[in-house]
């Protein structure tokens, strides 16, 4: 029946449509935007964003969702960053540490939803206050800077050529976040944990009766989640000079709002990665890019939550349309 | 039987209160098509449940190719080579007809699922079958007759050497049938064997082989298709009946207003212009097999599922119904088949839910007059004879029959002149059945109009004044009940497909 | 044990209501052994400051619960409804009488926003709450400007008044105030239509459709009677604690939910006790202050909510598995 859908009408076409159309009104409307500094300032501050919604849209195609990575994710930057200062430890462990810490994280909030049966949303609020409790116990803590022993990994996301104001900066971080972009489109369409992620979302009885063991499956996508979220702690760390304990409640709505913009449905199985890309480009826009046309950043959590619901809203009039035309 | 691929031989089931099974054979050869036939109820279902392992027998042998056998669960069965065509379909919407045939069993090439190959494989089926279904589709796109195709496919690709097809014309378009029926004769001619699960009588006389007729639980007798004729068969269903009071003529006068009169009523496939009128104190039964689409009628009719179109007249004034609210505005009340899912909360009590349509009536300024609904409440508990210990019980304890008579209770107190009973005796006992039965012949007898919809043959007979019969969403017939006979709504009930 | 379980007083509160008020009496003991000084009035009145806001928001989240869904926005939107109303009084001169009506409001609306797009949008609830969470802090801060705002004390000769309903010269105004209110609405949810429409669409919402009860228009008021309580709640928060912060208030939400469930509110809906729900509140306002007492840091607080909660739904999944 439906053959090649048109680009038209495909929905990650019409948000890069919508994040063109910022930037036009943005660059017509502030001078400074037009700076390359700016643009370097505003994907900086988009990767951490990225990672997390990367990793949440696994949970979301499942119909469920993660509310710990934005706490989470200042909480293993945070112990991550203590183990380097204090307790000399080498920075690549301590990126590992962020990553494995999330994948446990992950993990617990897997085996409350997947295994125990706990609602997605409760479970993870739970760990989300948890993450942030123990993120409180920690003292406020800087990274190694850029010139610093160890501030090496800075180069991951920024790449400096050169030093003082005549330093060419690049933004190879975008490139790692596409190239991580990427490949999980990929796992999400050719590898089984993929499929049997958005069969979960899409009709997980069927999925049981085909004699998938589903609730490893149901975890995994959590652990996946979790393990952006320790990637994000990463370039959280990066671009935030220090990481301040208690904080981060919040964060993760810029990352789960962006997916839905980028098309995942609010009752699963449907969703894709790349869509996800764009769409937090969409939140980042806002966040970034209001104090420029002289709106308080305040104002961004007000439209982020507009917007995610805006975007849900989409989704629900699209499956009532459907359901009428049956 | 020497070529039999599969026997079932005395084959028995009971679940409490219920001898499910009793005694039944059933062979299936390779290279034939074997229809399974009985009306609704008669164990066929229950019988291949017992065969994939769904259910376990309590007595009996299974034979499969030469070997006793037992399946645990239906993958059992499945890796054996038995599989069921569902009539309900297991499908996964969001993922391609490809991925969907081969879920569980995917093709690897190391990590990367190798999609390619499982499009090949499922063009390789589809060709075999002569289907033409792109596999790379998304399963929610296609249509129903096609995505039945598919389970079919993929039914196949498990190696099958017994299909059993349950009901898979119910959903089909009659050129979607013809393209089933050129699949099994394919299948028939490599040497699998079909049993193939239908009430559509033309069906049978076209496909099948042989015939098998169950009755309640038993097992009536196996007949040479081309040998027999569809009258042949229908005696076999429906046997003789016991009549306990069956009702001779109508009770009703012929003068009787007409209180509700449905015109041109249409709802989907299930619905296809139904008009009826239904007389006070009448009892209108609705007879027809398992998707005749009578339900969706009544549901359309309650304002419950929307309507496309129709018009709807009650005591002779139209009425606009969107909604359930509406339609117990114009004082009908609708008594769902499942009950536990529509008709009560069982969690509630008798009380709460004796009032549950009404409470507006019981309040004492924003409160709920508590010993005013206790005392309507218990009023309807001795004039049903609920058998309850009090009004507060939660209705979850209640037995199957006593949780109808809160059903009605409801509407009772409510005060609806026009009932819709679904099945109102489904999973109740034979005692309490005839409870039911009387109080609807009182409520009849006392000006309410009440439709009833029954798949059992005797209690349309036993209870109502006029029968309409419904086919694959039409009404097929009216009958009074003096000229009505088994074999007449039968007959109207499996119309050849025109 | 049976027999206390056939005792009549017994059966009537409901026995889990029992154990968790023999919970509440032993961990009061167990603090008062374990700190010293724990026992004894100033404690209680720390107590009960921390029960009155919480007491609210609990009240509030047992009636969106008990449809089914669930709101985490209340923390939040109360501190959205104490900055505005308490920034409304102090930068543009509005009376406290008027602004305590304003705070009330707000909770108001935002009850109005959540659950028209819970049940005539049918989007799961949880992802309103999400939004609005975000939409109440943003608000606040924008109209403060970040600034956190500072309730006049009760010296102050024109707007000091109001704290009399947090307590007058010693008496606990606010215990009352909060008892009555956990009367209303266990009236409002056994005697009245809402409360009997709410609880029986949360346990078979299509039975209640089919018996022509508009279940969207009550499942709505539940969200807005929630939204309603949580502006009280926010009085009785800057009655106790006197500054607001933007940006914060989501721990509470978690304590609320907590308390809510732990007195036997199921999360699947359709079965809510609001006895319970205040027997809740008293242990995690109590566990809350034990803590501190017990000389952890706050964090501690979130971490041990975040548990209990666990625990308490879980109780639930299971309790309601072994039905089936």
């Amino acid at each position: 029946m439906t053959k090649k859908k048109s680009i038209i009408t495909d929905q990650r076409f019409i948000v890069l449509l919508v994040i063109i159309a910022l930037v036009v009104i943005y660059m017509i409307f502030s001078p400074e935007f037009r700076q390359y500094s700016s643009i370097l300032s505003m994907l900086d501050f988009s990767y951490y964003d990225i990672l997390m919604a990367i990793g949440v849209t696994f949970p979301l195609i499942t119909a469920g969702v993660d509310l710990s990575i934005g706490t989470g994710m200042v909480c293993y930057a945070l112990v991550a960053g203590r183990l380097v200062r204090d307790y000399n430890c080498p920075v690549l462990v301590a990126m590992l540490i962020c990553v494995l810490f999330g994948a446990i994280v992950g993990l617990a909030n897997g085996t409350l939803i997947g295994v125990m049966g706990l609602p997605p949303f409760l479970a993870t609020l739970c760990t989300c206050m948890i993450t942030r409790g123990i993120s409180s116990m920690v003292m406020a803590t800087p990274w190694p800077t850029n010139k610093q022993p160890g501030g090496w990994f800075h180069s991951i996301f920024k790449l400096t050529f050169g030093t003082g104001r005549n330093a060419l900066k690049l933004p190879v971080g975008f490139l790692v976040c596409v190239a991580l972009v990427l490949l999980m489109e990929f796992v999400l369409n050719h590898t089984k944990f993929g499929r049997y992620t958005i069969a979960i979302g899409s009709n997980k009885e069927a999925l049981m009766l085909s004699g998938v063991n589903v609730k490893i499956y149901h975890v995994m996508a959590y652990v996946v989640c979790g393990i952006f979220a320790g990637l994000a702690a990463i370039a959280y760390a990066a671009v935030v000079p220090t990481v301040q304990p208690g904080t981060g409640a919040g964060l993760e709505l810029d990352a789960i709002g962006g997916v839905f913009v980028g098309g995942v449905s609010a009752t699963g199985g449907y969703g894709s990665v790349i869509g996800t890309l764009v769409g937090v480009f969409v939140i980042v826009l806002l966040k970034t890019g209001l104090p420029y046309v002289g709106l308080q950043a305040n104002w961004q959590q007000i439209i982020t939550g507009i917007v995610l619901i805006g975007a849900v809203m989409i989704d629900v009039a699209k499956r009532r349309r459907m359901a009428k035309e049956q | 039987m020497a070529d039999a691929i599969l026997t079932m031989e005395e084959i028995e089931k009971s679940f409490p209160g219920v001898h499910a099974l009793d005694h039944v054979h059933f062979d299936v050869r390779r290279g034939e098509v074997h229809a399974l036939m009985g009306e609704n109820g008669a164990g066929k279902s229950t019988l291949m449940k017992v065969l994939t392992g769904i259910y376990t027998k309590d007595y009996g042998t299974i034979t499969y190719e030469g070997k006793e056998v037992s399946f645990n669960n239906t993958r059992e069965a499945q890796d054996a080579g038995i599989v069921i065509v569902h009539q309900e379909l297991n499908m996964i919407g969001d993922l391609t007809v490809a991925q969907n045939i081969f879920i569980g069993r995917e093709f690897m090439k190391g990590f990367k699922i190798d999609d390619k190959k499982m499009i090949e494989e499922s063009k390789k089926l589809f060709d075999e079958l002569k289907i033409d279904i792109n596999p790379r589709d998304k399963m929610s796109d296609l249509t129903v007759g096609k995505q039945q195709m598919c389970e079919i496919a993929k039914a196949i690709s498990h190696q099958a050497k017994v299909i059993i097809f349950d009901e898979p014309s119910a959903a089909l378009t009659e050129k979607e049938i013809e393209d089933l029926f050129t699949i099994i004769r394919d299948l028939r001619e490599k040497g699998m064997a079909i049993v193939y699960i239908s009430h559509r009588m033309d069906e049978i006389k076209v496909i099948t082989d042989r015939v098998t007729v169950m009755r309640d639980g038993g097992y009536v007798g196996t007949l040479i298709t081309k040998d027999c004729t569809k009258e042949d068969i229908i005696n076999m269903m429906v046997g003789r009946v016991i009549y306990e009071d069956p009702k001779t003529e109508s009770k009703v006068p012929k003068d009787a207003p007409v209180v509700l009169k449905v015109e041109h009523l249409n709802a989907g496939r299930m619905v296809q212009d139904v008009s009826f009128e239904l007389r006070k104190g009448e009892i209108l039964g609705f007879s027809g097999l398992m998707g005749a689409g009578r339900t969706e009628t009544a549901r359309a009719l309650f304002g419950a599922d929307p309507k496309t179109s129709g018009d709807i007249y009650i005591n002779g004034e139209k009425v606009t119904i969107n909604s359930p609210q509406d339609a117990v505005k114009h004082g009908i009340g609708y008594l769902s088949e499942d009950r536990k899912r529509y008709g009560i909360v069982v969690q509630k009590t008798i009380t709460e839910n004796s009032t549950m349509a009404t409470l507006e009536k019981y309040m004492s300024g924003i409160f709920i007059n508590k010993s005013e609904e206790k005392k309507i409440t218990e009023h309807y508990i001795e004039e049903l004879a609920t058998k309850t210990p009090s009004a507060d019980q939660l209705v979850v304890n209640l037995s199957g029959g006593n949780q109808q008579k809160v059903v009605i209770a409801k509407w009772l107190v409510r005060d609806c002149d026009i009932l819709i009973f679904d099945e109102p005796t489904r999973g109740i006992d034979v005692g309490a059945k005839n409870e039911i039965y009387k109080l609807m012949n009182r409520l009849a007898s006392e000006g309410k109009s009440i439709i009833m919809i029954s798949s059992e043959m005797t209690e349309i007979l036993r209870m109502s004044d006029r029968i309409v019969v419904m086919c694959e969403g039409k009404k097929t017939g009216e009958l009074d009940i003096s000229e009505a006979t088994q074999e007449k709504i039968m007959n109207k009930a499996t119309r050849d497909i025109a | 044990m049976e027999k206390i379980k056939q005792n009549p007083f017994v059966r009537k509160v409901g026995f889990n209501r029992v154990i968790l008020f023999c919970v509440l009496i032993l961990m009061y003991a167990a603090f008062s052994l374990l700190v010293p000084g724990f026992f004894g009035k100033a404690r209680i009145m720390s107590v009960m400051n921390y029960v009155y806001f919480l007491g609210f928001l609990s009240l509030g989240v047992t009636f969106v619960i008990a449809t089914g869904g669930i709101d985490f926005s209340i923390g939040p939107v109360m501190f959205c409804c104490g900055l505005i109303s308490g920034y409304t009084m102090m930068n543009k001169g509005a009376p406290v009488g008027v602004v305590l009506i304003l705070s009330i409001l707000i909770g108001f609306l935002f009850g109005v926003f959540n659950g028209y797009l819970v049940s005539y949008w049918t989007i799961p609830p949880f992802i309103v709450s999400m939004a609005s969470m975000n939409i109440a802090k943003g608000i606040a801060a924008v109209y403060t400007k970040t600034q956190s705002v500072s309730w006049p004390l009760s010296t102050d000769p024109a707007n000091g008044w109001f704290r009399n309903l947090v307590s007058f010269n010693g008496f606990p105004v606010g215990l009352v105030i909060f008892l009555l209110a956990a009367f209303i609405c266990m009236v409002v949810l056994n005697n009245t239509r809402p409360g009997r429409y709410i609880l029986c669409l949360g346990s078979n919402r299509e039975a209640v459709r089919l018996s022509g009860v508009d279940t969207k228009k009550w499942e709505m008021l539940a969200y807005v009677i929630c939204g309603t309580l949580v502006g009280i709640a926010a009085i009785f928060f800057v009655g106790a604690y006197t500054t607001v912060q933007p940006g914060y208030g989501d721990q509470y939400n978690n304590e609320a939910i907590a308390g809510c469930v732990m007195g036997g509110t199921s999360m699947a809906g359709g079965l809510a006790s609001i006895g319970g729900t205040v027997i809740g509140v008293l242990i995690i306002s109590l566990l809350q202050e034990g803590i501190l007492a017990l000389g952890f840091a706050k964090d501690i607080q979130l971490i041990v909510t975040g548990i209990i909660v666990i625990v308490v739904v879980y109780a639930d999944v299971m309790a309601r598995r072994r039905k089936n």
